[in-house]
């Protein structure tokens, strides 16, 4: 059967595709490195496939409908935000490990919605571009779009949850393949509002510790007012930190890099994830 | 006064070049498609960001509707702090 055999936590940071310059080049330097490194531990755990859990902008699902979590079950495309640098293009797919995924969950209890030809957002693009790419191995994706921008957010529990339920799908695929999380997530940071530029590098670090420890308790225990209050509204997106946790079932890590970032507008955090035997 | 319907003008507009190119040519005919009062059409029509994020307006949407139409980032973050754009 299938097995997670690695995880990752990291920034999916659109402001350094549109404002290089925003960073000073030892910033720069330090995060696009910490996405190498990342990229090569992927190519070390020889990953076949990776799950990639972001969540929407409020550019993918409208008012009509906003669903509180998505798996892709078919093609994938994206980002349908192009950045400079970043085109929209067809991102590989697996379709069957999304299938299987969104089966089980049915079976067990939870409703995925479902993207039989989903569009992301950089959310995935970009995880996709700086830690999938670069291994040359094309490793196919599933994406899972958690509601972490746009209210009613997913609950943390909730995101938890889904985490626990990916990793028992996962290890019911009939395939051989060993396969990667990554919980895709700027720490710190506020969009559009008039905090826009602060970042806290306190709740930062708390927010990476918690991830390294595997702390599961402190982890639910941040609540959606402490997060909007230290964190800003951009930090919500850690509920992608808690589903990749638990997806590898909570084993710690170890923090890769971490700079904050105000021209950035992020706290810009990389952690690596074990996983539990 | 309706959010929702405040973010579904916002969402659409954020997301289509057509919503745009039809928004630009003629606001008033574009938004009359949307259930909306007069006192909301102005706040749409007149970049009222901070106004739409005190009724509650995802910033997603006020801030990418504010680039959208080719206005600063700079002054929309004096308008965000209430302070003169």
């Amino acid at each position: 059967m299938a097995q997670i055999v690695g995880g990752f936590v990291a920034p999916h940071n659109p402001v350094m595709y549109f404002n290089p310059k925003g960073a000073t080049q030892e910033q720069s330097d330090l995060c696009y490195g910490a996405y190498a490194e990342m990229a090569k531990r992927i190519a070390e755990l020889e990953a076949d496939s990776a799950i990639v859990i972001g969540c929407d902008h409020y550019i993918l699902f409208g008012t009509e409908c906003l669903p509180p979590y998505v798996i892709s079950t078919g093609e994938i495309e994206g980002p349908v935000d192009q950045l400079p640098g970043l085109k929209r293009k067809p991102l590989k797919s697996h379709g069957a490990l999304g299938e299987h995924i969104a089966k089980v969950g049915r079976e067990t209890g939870f409703d995925w919605t479902v993207g039989r030809a989903l569009n992301v957002d950089h959310s995935v693009a970009v995880p996709h571009h700086l830690m999938l790419e670069p291994t040359g191995k094309d490793i196919p994706i599933v994406a899972v779009m958690l509601a972490c921008g746009v209210d009613p957010y997913l609950p943390m529990k909730r995101a938890w949850d889904l985490g626990e339920h990916i990793a028992e799908a996962v290890a019911s695929f009939p395939s051989d393949e060993r396969v990667v999380v990554i919980g895709s997530g700027g720490i710190s940071h506020h969009v559009g509002d008039e905090r826009m530029g602060e970042v806290n590098p306190e709740f930062d670090k708390k927010v990476l510790d918690i991830v390294t420890r595997g702390d599961k308790a402190a982890m639910l225990g941040l609540t959606d007012e402490e997060i909007l209050r230290d964190g800003g509204n951009g930090a919500m997106e850690i509920r992608t930190y808690a589903c990749a946790m638990a997806a590898t079932r909570a084993a710690g890590g170890r923090v890769i890099a971490y700079e904050p970032v105000p021209g950035w507008v992020t706290g810009m955090g990389f952690a690596e994830l074990e996983v539990a035997a | 006064m309706s959010r929702n319907v405040l973010e579904k003008v916002l969402y659409d507009l954020s997301t289509s070049g057509a919503n745009k190119k039809k928004f630009a040519e003629d606001p008033d005919k574009y938004l009359s498609r949307y259930q909306l009062g007069a006192e909301e059409r102005a706040l749409i029509t007149g970049y009222k960001v901070r106004e739409l994020a005190d009724m509650g307006v995802n910033t997603m949407l006020t801030w990418g509707f504010w680039l959208q139409a080719g206005k600063s980032n700079g002054d929309y973050l004096k308008l965000m702090k209430r302070e003169e754009a």
